[in-house]
């Protein structure tokens, strides 16, 4: 189908020639480059392009030997003298001629030790306004709830049910699948250790406990942070992207209000009661364990539970909820307004906003377990 | 422009359940014409151009490339979207690069040099290569988006709705700029549009869609000359009549 491009250069008595053979199209020019640049040391003023042999041309071929010509001795002043004829030569050689802009500037980017440091100064300056702004944003966010509490018919119940739906009830069936998993990890790990010092009835406490002050809350919250934050943070995103947030402003609705107050009372209502079935759930699977493996039956688990377990446990783990929820949820709007214009900043904001959530889950869960052991609670 | 059919489409249907947007619709493009495809929003336009350029089937009907498959060639097409569409995570050169990239074993040097040439064919300076889509005005990411539709020398280009949210000099050096390439390039120019300064200035032949057919086609003179209904209420009225004026005032 396409000829393969080649050419042929000669000296004529009068002027050099050029003379072109085959398609000299953007598929076909790519092994020329080479041999055109020996070609443009030996061309000299007055030198010819014979198109009398050329196929199919196109901007990229005619490229070619413009910069061929331009390169060389014969000038880049006047246009490129034709012998033959030819339907489109003279015309794309005479646009190309026409449309060469100069030398390309190179992107400016810092090489080595310099990149490395410009790259760094630039990350701890935006890690260092990220905090400032997200605590601006979370300060904000507290008073206008404390504004829509003051004044109720601000409240936007409409949107908080939703909210409390996609984000939170739809998300109890994952919530208590993995808590009950964790829970039958935890029994069975517990039982074989304890085992070894006849201790199994030490299960109940191990399950209860470990499932109340800790994992009930901490998985529902990651599990948050997967799910919810990565859909705040793209729905919020996505409509800053397309321009709705500034509509929103326009006409005089405020985007803390309508879109991120409903989403932190929807959180901030829901994490509790998620927390609370991951809880269930949790010990649920510890007490199937304990009822196969270890002859422990549901009424000797119960009795145990009451006996032995105190409820401080339950509201030492309950009482994180509220604050992991409020968290989760502004980091996610904070992030979700920041999206810029473009599709890349929307990945990086989302993927921003599921680390540091689940980044500050942890690190205040840490904080959390450190301020009630002190307490002893 | 020769006689050469360069896109023929016959008995094309379109329906999204149960509305129908194309019934029995003809159309031939000539090779080398700027077509201008006007008709009232919701006749299927874009549709249409969608279809064209094989993005969507159409429920019935054919598409082909008559002067093309001739040759046993398929023809190389270039589309610019409405707003440009251009990849938000590439630079611009890098936009109008990346099907040279695609498609051919240019060297880096050799692709980036003709990248920016498409650029400056297409009314971009070397100052705006290095920037992010969402740094350049709107209609600089048209002219780029234009760039990245020539990259590979198409010998159909689309243009969807090309002058739309220009300013009135930006649209008319833009039409300037279509004709300009259409004509060095040896382009056939498939272009949806609003706009009527654009079909008086640029379109060699204008095909007005109207009510799932195309309703009237050729020069706007012969078009004008026994139209009726819409297209009649289309070309002369106030904006039409406008338009019209200009042309053959300047």
């Amino acid at each position: 189908m396409a000829e393969t491009a080649a050419f042929d250069f000669r000296e004529d008595e009068r002027a050099p020639v050029l003379a072109l053979r085959g398609d000299w199209t953007v598929d076909t020019i790519s092994g020329l480059e080479r041999g055109l640049a020996e070609v443009s040391e030996k061309l000299k003023a007055g030198a010819v392009v014979d198109v009398s042999g050329l196929g199919r041309f196109d901007v990229a071929g005619a490229y070619l030997i413009d910069r061929t010509f331009r390169e060389s001795a014969a000038g880049d002043k006047g246009r490129i003298a034709i012998r033959g004829e030819h339907a489109n030569a003279m015309r794309l050689l005479q646009a190309v001629r026409k449309s060469y802009a100069g030398p390309a500037s190179p992107p400016r980017r810092l090489q080595g030790l310099k990149g490395v440091a410009d790259a760094t100064g630039r990350a701890m300056v935006s890690i260092a306004d990220e905090i400032v702004e997200t605590v601006g944003f979370f300060g904000e966010t507290l008073v206008t709830i404390g504004k829509q509490i003051a004044n109720p018919h601000r409240i936007r119940p409409v949107s908080i049910v939703s909210v409390m739906e996609k984000a939170g009830f739809n998300a109890l069936p994952i919530v208590m699948l993995l808590s009950f998993f964790i829970g039958m990890v935890v029994a069975y790990l517990g039982a074989r250790i304890l085992a070894d010092f006849g201790a199994t009835v030490f299960v109940v406490e191990l399950v209860a406990i470990s499932m109340l002050r800790e994992f009930g809350v901490v998985i529902a919250a990651v599990i948050l942070a997967g799910r919810t934050n990565s859909s705040f943070t793209a729905e919020i995103g996505a409509m800053k992207m397309r321009q709705e947030i500034d509509a929103m402003r326009v006409i005089g609705i405020k985007p803390m209000d309508a879109l991120v107050v409903p989403r932190v009372i929807a959180m901030l209502l829901m994490t509790p009661i998620l927390t609370f079935a991951a809880m269930m759930a949790g010990m649920f699977g510890g007490l199937l364990v304990c009822w196969g493996a270890l002859d422990i039956s549901p009424a000797m688990f119960f009795g145990r539970f009451q006996e032995v377990v105190p409820a401080q446990h339950f509201w030492v783990g309950f009482v994180k909820a509220p604050a992991f929820a409020l968290v989760l949820a502004v980091i996610s709007c904070k992030q979700g307004l920041s999206v810029g214009g473009d599709v890349g900043s929307l990945g990086a904001r989302v993927t921003t906003s599921v680390v540091q959530g689940i980044f500050m889950v942890i690190l205040m869960d840490a904080i959390f377990a450190l301020w009630f052991l002190e307490m002893d609670w | 422009m020769s006689e050469e059919i360069a896109i023929r489409v016959r008995g094309l249907a379109t329906r999204f359940g149960p509305q129908t947007v194309h019934e029995g619709l003809d159309l031939d493009v000539r090779r080398g014409e700027i077509l201008g495809v006007v008709g009232p929003s919701g006749t299927g336009k874009s549709v249409l151009l969608r279809e064209v350029t094989g993005l969507d089937e159409p429920t019935a009907g054919e598409i082909t490339f008559p002067c093309f498959e001739e040759k046993g060639v398929e023809p190389r097409l270039g589309v610019m979207f409405q707003d440009g569409a251009l990849f938000s995570n590439l630079t611009v050169i890098e936009n109008v690069e990346a099907p040279l990239r695609e498609h051919t074993h240019l060297s880096p040097e050799l692709r980036s040099e003709i990248a920016g040439l498409k650029l400056s064919m297409a009314g971009l300076g070397p100052d705006s290569h290095h920037k992010k889509p969402s740094q350049i005005s709107g209609g600089m990411r048209k002219r780029a988006a234009v760039a990245r539709a020539i990259a590979l020398d198409p010998e159909l280009l689309f243009l969807d709705e090309p002058t739309a949210g220009l300013d009135p000099i930006s649209a008319e050096k833009f039409d300037r700029m279509t004709e300009e390439l259409a004509r060095s390039l040896g382009l056939t120019v498939f272009l949806v549009t609003h706009d009527l300064d654009t079909l008086h200035a640029i379109c060699d032949r204008v095909a007005v869609l109207y009510q799932g057919k195309v309703a009237a086609i050729g020069t706007i003179p012969e078009i004008t000359a026994d139209a009726e209904g819409w297209v009649k209420e289309y070309f002369s009225g106030p904006r039409g009549r406008a338009a019209q004026a200009g042309v053959a005032g300047g």
